[in-house]
């Protein structure tokens, strides 16, 4: 009685549970430059899915699968495969064989001695929304899928609808047999297999990240961090590199709280013009402001409140932040959705930046 | 349209929810508390109680009012000072035992028996303040001792003496008049409070020892370093409050004409109620006269309701101890909280839909479309300049415009590198002019409209008032946001005023209101009047005299129209719109060397804002829920200039699509063949080559002629 009071107390004020506050970055996720200085490695369009392929790396855009090696800005990446659909998730096994998820709905393997097989539905559930791919030591193909309701492309479609209809799922690529690890996800969107065989998946939508295990309810192993999560790559030291696609803002939580506006605003905007979180800098006129983006003497602030940023968080084995690298409200290599680290560096593509940059780490895991 | 847009919309027409917040602002809504506990009061007993409103009542309560009324403003005093008088309890009975006395038994004349019984009450303040206000001892303990001291020394007198006092020796007319007659109905007790609690208000709030008082209860330690005599002004509070307690005393023995142990026993706790429950603050400093009178008035009808309903009289001491404690709690939390629910309920944003947006998009094909035409303009001053509203050129090339910091600084022509502080104002200059004699005539936030001569440089004051409005509850009469300003050719200065509910400072919010809050105001100076010509206009902004200097044509900012207003011919008077639907929001208009205007656009429309403007609720609750650098506001970081001729039509359009050297253009002047930009958040300003302009093209020139 007391506790449903108090909360719709808090529900009209506008605190407590309902507060539209997001978690600073503060402390390791203290902000720099770091990405937006980083030297560049590519300019492509919407660069995405990093995969390291021994010296070499393969990374997506658009439809294609890219190779490049690690000669730098002068190599020029060949294509590596082609499909109909934009390439939303990648995976290579050892044996060569690679997994490619695609917008449209399907999950392709070529190569490998399951070469040509195509998945429409696993266990009885179509695919919708391939979000990320990754073959375990085992050799299975574990599948995450963002959504029931919308496929990779409209992200930003579900988040504002506030779903929660993901799902992560094992399956052996032998038998044909899928089982399912985790329901009920709201956007997962990484995934990283422990050394232990426990399989942490990053939660966008819900800020956080979670070990699942089939059979047991996830549990959560980092939470309220201040953006949304996105893939998850190992580390060499046994940690992990997590990429963060979009910051969180006080603006967007408080529209997912006032229902009325936003269903209006998704029946009647476009939705890069929403006030949701974006991959890019702002780019149009039409797009939201907020007031303290408002360029002052000539000068956008980097603290000013933005709908993209560009932020990769580095893990330690025990799964905590021990470095952060950033592209703040200025700048424009925002919307990180993949790293890889490579012979001592960090390749993080800049979905939203068109590039692929390079940053050189020392033996901490830090940027030199 | 959705129902709750119905509703929003209704809403807005009917209920004037900003009005909430515009009587919260008031400095006397500290009173309604305690009004509305006197109407409660009332209510409740009138309706239990019979004959309460009975006349014979009333007039009796007005005598005992008249008693009370004379202690509480005694306490008031005191507690303004930031002190508290625990003894007036016993001063009362001191004064009622020493009228009596001096009156029955030693047949004294009843004036100087008065004299004596307030010289009694006076020592006995004298006392109290010669112990807190100069030996420095807490006042509280201090007045207890003495409410002890007093009390027992009438107590002693009352023990021995009480028969002989009582019973009077001769006959005086005055002190019967006192006693028992009415000025038609109203009793003599009641009639001295009322001219006293006259005088007590006059004195607080007009004259200097009152100020003292209150400065010295606002804050001992300022009003010492302010050379404030504090401690004789501390002793004077108890000295008053002392002589009034003891005025109290005497009509309670015209009354009763009896001296009993009881007498004004836990007249301090009614009092110290009264005077809490009337929002006299406990801290010191923040009271008044109604305010005591009115918790007086609460007290007397509880205390006499409880006693006319037949309860104990210890009954009466708990109720009023509690009421006392409710006082005390809501005298904190009020103090606390107001500014808070001040801030939460003020801003009211209001329905409003725009048509849709045409369409700026790049490629487009609207006169609007989107180009970069404004990205390699020539920057003057760049890095000097801070918040250049609107520059403005006189005849010989020189560059005028206002900053932050209230100066008009000046980029000497024709190349303007040198610069110069012209004036200091002291407000920021906002919309410039010049008219016939050169004189440049400015908007000033916060203070109004004025002039810097040529010559002199001397700052006039041209006007910082108009009429007041009836209904307006905010006052309205002061100019609080003059922006933009332009002079008809017979000398009269119009001018906008873009909201009446918000600052300089907060400009923004009004954005958000969406609400009429602006007016164009006139002003005369060849009789130096100024009237409100139109009201309820969304942030007027840019005004600009037509070529032919019959009508001036203003923008309505957040409406994202233009309109005209004609000043002659056969529409005199009459409105009418110009430019119905803009893509963004107009700023300043003015003229274009082709007989068309330039007008900059402050902002661009955003689906999201439109669509937010048709949500008002959701605005409200974005203002109270998140911080101001978070609101959803409309797109400024882009520049847009636009021309248009006379019948409206938009006819060229410069943008600066990233907004790399103007984002938010306030203000586009042409002159000489150029244009000037100019910034109020920018630390530029943009010169901009027009192509086949009149090379020879003032402003001046084009107003007064080019003899000028």
């Amino acid at each position: 009685m007391i506790a449903a009071a108090r909360d719709m107390f808090q529900r009209w004020r506008g605190s407590g549970r309902y507060a539209a506050a997001v978690p600073p970055m503060d402390g390791v996720l203290g902000p720099n430059q770091l990405i937006e200085e980083a030297p560049l490695l590519l300019e492509t369009e919407a660069p995405d899915n990093l995969v390291a392929d021994g010296d070499l790396f393969l990374f997506s855009t658009g439809n294609r699968v890219m190779r490049l090696g690690p000669a730098g800005p002068d190599a020029a990446p060949e294509t590596f495969a082609k499909f109909e659909h934009p390439v939303s998730a990648l995976a290579l096994a050892a044996d060569g064989a690679l997994a490619v998820g695609l917008d449209s709905g399907a999950i392709h393997v070529k190569g490998g001695p399951h070469d040509g097989t195509v998945l429409h539905e696993l266990g009885g559930r179509d695919i919708v929304c391939p979000t990320e791919l990754l073959f375990d030591k085992a050799g299975s193909l574990l599948v995450a899928l963002g959504s029931q309701q919308n496929p990779p492309s409209r992200w930003r479609h579900d988040l504002m609808e506030k779903n929660a209809s993901g799902s992560v799922w094992r399956l052996d690529l032998a038998s044909g047999e899928p089982s399912c690890i985790a329901d009920g996800l709201a956007w997962p969107a990484g995934m990283l297999a422990g050394h232990d065989g426990q399989l942490t998946v990053s939660e966008s939508w819900r800020n956080r990240l979670v070990d699942v295990c089939p059979g047991t309810k996830p549990k959560v192993s980092l939470s309220d961090l201040p953006g949304y999560p996105g893939r998850l790559s190992p580390a060499s030291d046994g940690g992990a590199w997590l990429s963060v696609f979009a910051p969180r803002s006080q603006l967007v939580e408080f529209v997912l709280r006032e229902d009325d506006y936003r269903c209006t605003m998704m029946a009647e905007v476009e939705p890069d013009l929403w006030i949701a979180p974006s991959l890019t800098a702002a780019q149009s006129f039409l797009e939201p402001m907020q007031l303290g983006g408002l360029k002052q003497l000539g000068v956008l602030k980097p603290w000013a409140p933005t709908r993209s940023y560009g932020l990769a968080i580095g893990l330690d084995c025990k799964g905590m932040p021990r470095a952060s690298f950033h592209s703040r409200a200025d700048g424009t290599r925002h919307g990180i959705t993949s790293a890889l680290e490579i012979d001592g560096r960090l390749l993080l593509a800049s979905k939203g930046g068109n590039a692929i940059v390079s940053i050189t780490l020392d033996e901490h895991g830090a940027a030199r | 349209m959705a129902t709750s847009e119905t509703y929003a919309r209704w809403r807005t027409r009917l209920v004037p929810d900003h009005i909430v917040g515009e009587i919260l602002s008031k400095n006397w809504i500290d009173n309604a508390i305690p009004v509305f506990m006197l109407v409660l009061a009332i209510c409740v007993f009138g309706s239990i109680i019979p004959n309460f409103f009975l006349f014979g009542n009333l007039t009796d309560e007005g005598r005992e009012f008249g008693e009370l009324a004379l202690v509480v403003l005694g306490m008031t005093v005191v507690l303004l000072a930031g002190g508290i008088d625990l003894s007036v309890g016993s001063t009362f009975a001191l004064a009622n035992f020493v009228t009596l006395a001096l009156i029955n038994w030693f047949d004294w004349p009843a004036g100087l028996a008065i004299g004596c019984a307030l010289l009694a009450g006076a020592l006995v303040g004298l006392l109290n303040g010669f112990l807190i206000g100069y030996l420095r001892l807490r006042a509280f303990l201090t007045t207890l001792v003495t409410l002890i001291v007093v009390r027992a020394i009438v107590d002693t007198l009352v023990l021995s003496y009480s028969s002989k006092v009582v019973v009077p020796l001769g006959y005086s007319a005055f002190w019967e008049y006192l006693s028992y007659e009415d000025v038609y109905g109203v009793p003599v007790a009641f009639i001295v409070a009322a001219v006293l609690a006259v005088a007590a208000h006059v004195f607080l709030t007009r004259l200097r020892p009152g100020w003292r008082i209150l400065a010295v209860g606002g804050s001992r330690r300022s009003a010492y370093n302010a050379g404030l005599p504090v401690r004789r002004i501390v002793a004077g509070t108890y000295v008053l409050s002392g002589v009034l307690a003891a005025a109290g005393g005497v009509f309670y023995a015209s009354r009763l004409g009896a001296a009993t142990a009881t007498t004004g026993v836990g007249l301090e706790v009614a009092a110290l109620t009264a005077a809490v429950l009337g929002g006299v603050s406990l801290g010191g400093g923040r009271g008044s006269v109604t305010k005591a009178l009115l918790g007086a008035a609460t007290v007397l009808v509880i205390s006499n309701s409880l006693i006319q309903m037949g309860l104990r009289s210890g009954t009466n001491t708990l109720a009023l101890g509690v009421v006392l404690l409710v006082a005390v709690a809501i005298d904190v939390k009020w103090l606390k909280n107001r500014f808070k629910l001040l801030s939460r309920v003020y801003v009211s944003p209001a329905y409003f839909r725009l048509p849709p947006r045409p369409d700026a998009t790049e490629g487009s094909g609207t006169p609007y479309a989107l180009n970069d035409r404004l990205r390699d303009v020539e920057l003057i001053g760049l890095g000097e300049i801070d918040a250049a509203e609107d520059p403005i050129l006189d005849i010989d090339d020189h560059l005028d415009f206002g900053n932050r910091q209230g100066d008009i600084i000046r980029y000497f022509g024709p190349d303007h590198k040198r610069s110069e502080v012209y004036a200091h104002v002291g407000g920021m200059p906002l919309g410039m002019a010049f008219d016939k004699a050169g004189d440049l005539v400015c908007c000033v936030a916060g203070m109004g409209v004025y002039k810097i001569a040529r010559e002199t440089r001397e700052v006039i004051k041209l006007t910082d008032e108009t009429n007041r409005s009836w209904l307006s509850i905010i006052d309205d009469s002061r100019l609080r946001l003059p922006d933009d300003l332009d002079i008809a050719p017979d000398g009269r200065i119009y001018f906008s005023e873009a909201t009446v509910r918000f600052d300089m400072h907060e400009w923004m919010v009004d954005a958000l209101e969406s609400r009429g809050n602006g007016r164009i105001i006139c002003h005369d100076p060849r009789d130096g009047s100024t009237r409100t010509v139109l009201s309820g206009i969304r942030f007027p902004n840019g005004i600009c005299l037509a070529h032919d200097g019959k009508s001036i044509l203003y923008a309505s900012t957040w409406s994202c129209t233009v309109e005209r207003f004609w000043l002659e011919g056969e529409k005199k008077g009459r409105t009418e719109t110009v430019i119905g639907n803009l893509p963004g929001y107009p700023d300043n208009i003015n003229r274009a060397s082709d007989g068309n205007y330039w007008m900059a656009l402050v902002g661009m429309r955003t689906p999201t804002f439109d669509l937010a403007l048709r949500k008002p609720g959701f605005r409200r609750r974005m203002v109270q829920q998140l911080a101001q650098d978070e609101w959803l506001f409309p797109q400024m970081n882009v520049g847009c200039v636009v021309k248009f001729n006379e019948r409206g039509e938009v006819i060229d359009c410069l943008w600066d699509r990233r907004g790399v050297n103007h984002p938010m253009i306030t203000s586009c002047n042409e002159h000489r063949g150029y244009l000037y930009l100019g910034g109020i958040v920018n630390n530029r300003v943009g010169r901009y080559r027009i192509e086949g302009a009149d090379p020879d093209f003032t402003n001046q020139g084009s107003y007064w002629g080019s003899g000028k």
